[in-house]
């Protein structure tokens, strides 16, 4: 289904709209299947200085806004799509960020999913940013993923019917949204990933989660002559680039290689299960990218790791804590360069229901050498509004 | 469709049970496990597909898990929340997604009480048995139904269809269990004989505990009482009795500080019975407002629904518990 040239890819994404907007007006409402629902969040952010590898500009910024429709299309299909708005810079960008139709019906465990949808490598991918527990992502997502991965192609999964959790996906994704510009011409479906992921409760008060993840990719990332760390470096708007989106900065991953393991684990402890009153979550995530380019040896690899701790006191007031290290070769022509960054973060954040949330958080980077805009001190505070239906939240 | 579902489900179990092909495996298992150690068996069993042929249900909540028990005492079941967690908050976490891969049926209270998470249960167990829910709501009339309200931040957490927490009625627990007998029946036909059997035997003992708890409640008749959250919402009409005063600012909101001041000013002129929390809530916001209004108005922390492994018996002694800690509050 995913094609190679981008004239092509706008069609995709057009006739996905269609397909859905007819899908949903044709389906006969039957008792017992949701309606379609439709939602949008809002999320406002003020950076008082930008952090290296960041996502956030300075000033006031519409971060990661969304609307969001999603609901059965007949009995064995359901749907997404999910339209975002975020100014970087100054400017308006929009964007489809998913767009997909998945089975209901298919027996054995199993569950096929097509179109464009967050991969769901690690913890925190499949997960929608206005429900992270901090302003910005780990540096992991930020230098490995760009913040927030989704691409187009096809998902199988099957989760097996045993009484502990246990679920193995595949991925085929074209993989032009985590690597944007190849050394050379990469068609079809360039990205396969595997992801194990199983989990638990230990009593009441207890449950835990374990990930794991393999990425392989055919998508050799391009060498930019000069600095291709900066945010500012502009593209031109050759017609290779985004067609259905504001086509400026980076969106992709700054740091990519032909194979990456991840792995994620979760714990979470509430007072009998009871999470709404009190509840600690902690969740520690690794990753690391061999293969980084023709030029690279064995020895040649990014790595990053990030550790958050988030506990919840009372039913409206949450406080955290994250730790995350990025240690990477950037790579200039033929040989590679070392640079090393690492970021703590604290945040304090009050959620009077579930419908919105405000949010103080001061980020310190450091060891950022080759990273000439790391931030010493940057405070944010961040406002996520909720409209209509809020989608479910996973784990 | 879901019955030929569960027939092929129930048959391809009975294949990987006694099959002639299982044979060597399982005399492989039994040899290798002289040598490995029990606690590797331990994570086998847990990672080796359940045999059990039981129809399997998974109950959001207890009051289902309840009705189920009595219709059908065989079902094995799996009760994903407990009186001490808010149902409206629960997370979509591994061991309830298995639960829902394993299940036959899933029975719930609908209303958007578990919008927050049942969707991605079903999402990440990928079992077509678990997409066709059994609603409690979709039995019953609501009351406080809200047409067209789209949710706000600001408003909090507003569900349109009406109030989810119907099955605090007695009267209203009897449909949602005449619905439920219909549905076993429809995926168990040769068991459909004996759930309308106990339904009939159960509906019949239930009518004469309402006529009880009615004549008992009499004193409770036109009083007021103050509550958090809309938890009991189903139970004040059916006693006669009024709630004069939410301690949640908005649906689903924490109650605060000035919001609770603001009622405390109201329900001096006019005290409570008393001050009513449920055994999810934390308690501190109403132990203040009740220490306010003085010893007359005692704080009373009730379970809003029964435990987990209730059946008929259960669902009286719940019912029986509510009554008693009212009609002491009550007495003079």
């Amino acid at each position: 289904m995913p094609t190679r040239s981008s004239p092509a890819r706008l069609r995709l994404s057009i006739a996905l709209l269609w397909a859905i907007a007819a899908g949903s007006a044709l389906a006969q409402p039957r008792p017992g299947t949701a309606d379609w629902q439709f939602g949008a969040v809002l999320d406002l952010t003020h950076t008082s200085r930008e952090l290296a590898v960041g996502t956030r500009d300075a000033g006031l910024q519409l971060g990661h806004s969304d609307l969001t429709a999603s609901g059965p299309l007949g009995s064995a299909l359901r749907a997404q799509l999910t339209a975002t708005f975020e100014t970087h810079e100054g400017k308006l960008e929009r964007g489809i960020e998913e767009a997909w139709l998945e089975t209901t019906r298919l027996p054995a465990g199993l569950t096929l999913r097509a179109g464009r949808f967050a991969s769901q490598v690690g913890y925190l991918n499949a997960q929608h940013p206005h429900a992270d527990d901090f302003v910005e992502r780990p540096l992991l997502y930020r230098g490995f993923f760009g913040g927030h991965w989704t691409d187009d192609g096809l998902r199988l999964n099957w989760t097996a019917p045993t009484p502990m959790y246990l679920m193995f996906g595949f991925e085929a994704l074209r993989g032009k949204r985590l690597v944007e510009e190849t050394a050379e011409p990469v068609g079809g479906l360039g990205i396969t990933t595997l992801v194990a992921k199983m989990g638990a409760d230990i009593g009441r008060s207890h449950s835990w989660q374990l990930g794991l993840s393999h990425i392989r990719s055919r998508r050799e990332a391009a060498v930019e002559p000069e600095h291709h760390d900066d945010e500012e470096a502009g593209h031109d708007d050759d017609e290779d680039d985004h067609a259905d989106e504001h086509a400026h900065g980076h969106h992709g991953a700054q740091f990519s290689g032909r194979r990456t393991w991840m792995v994620d684990a979760t714990w979470k402890w509430a007072p009998e299960g009871n999470n709404r009153e009190r509840q600690l979550r902690v969740s520690l995530e690794w990753a690391r990218i061999s293969g980084l380019n023709r030029h690279a040896d064995a020895g040649d690899r990014h790595q990053a790791h990030a550790l958050s701790v988030v506990w919840r006191w009372r039913a409206d007031w949450e406080v955290g804590a994250r730790a995350d290290w990025l240690r990477v070769r950037m790579p200039h022509e033929e040989h590679f360069h070392g640079a090393r960054l690492s970021e703590h973060a604290l945040m304090v954040a009050w959620k009077p229901g579930h419908m919105q949330s405000l949010r103080l958080q001061l980020s310190r980077q450091r060891n950022g050498a080759a990273f000439d805009d790391a931030a010493k001190r940057a405070l944010q505070l961040q406002y996520v509004l909720a409209f209509g239906a809020h989608g479910a939240h996973s784990f | 469709m879901v019955r030929t579902a569960s027939e092929v489900a129930g048959r391809s179990a009975g294949l990987r049970a006694s099959g002639p092909g299982r044979r060597p495996l399982v005399k492989g298992l039994q040899h290798a496990g002289r040598r490995i150690r029990p606690g590797l068996l331990a994570l086998l069993a847990a990672v080796l597909p359940s045999l059990s042929s039981a129809f399997t249900v998974f109950a959001c909540e207890p009051e289902w898990a309840a009705l189920t028990r009595v219709l059908l005492p065989t079902a094995r079941l799996h009760v994903a929340t407990h009186a001490g967690q808010d149902p409206h908050h629960i997370e979509a976490r591994p061991a309830l997604i298995a639960q829902v891969r394993n299940a036959d049926l899933v029975a719930c209270t609908g209303a958007s009480l578990e919008s927050g998470w049942l969707p991605t249960l079903q999402e990440r167990a990928g079992n077509p048995k678990a997409r066709e829910v059994f609603f409690a709501a979709d039995h019953v009339r609501l009351i406080d139904p809200q047409p067209g309200a789209i949710g706000t931040p600001w408003a909090g957490d507003v569900h349109a269809e009406g109030n989810p927490h119907l099955h605090l009625d007695p009267h209203r627990l009897l449909l949602v269990l005449a619905a439920l007998a219909e549905r076993l029946g429809q995926e168990l036909p040769a068991e459909r004989g004996a759930i309308a059997q106990r339904r009939t035997d159960f509906e019949k003992r239930w009518r004469e505990h309402i006529a009880g708890w009615e004549r008992l409640a009499q004193p409770l008749r036109g009083k007021p009482v103050a509550a958090q959250h809309s938890s009991f919402g189903y139970l004040w009409p059916w006693l006669g009795m009024r709630q004069t005063a939410d301690l949640e600012p908005r649906p689903g909101m924490a109650p605060t500080p000035g919001h609770l001041q603001r009622l405390l000013d109201g329900l001096r002129a006019a005290p409570p019975l008393a001050v009513v929390v449920t055994t999810y809530q934390d308690a501190r916001a109403g132990r203040w407002l009740a220490g306010q209004l003085g010893p007359a108005v005692p704080l009373l922390v009730l379970p809003a629904t029964v435990g987990e492994q209730a059946a008929a018996d259960g669902l009286v002694e719940w019912m029986n518990a509510l009554l008693a800690s009212l009609l002491k509050a009550a007495r003079p």
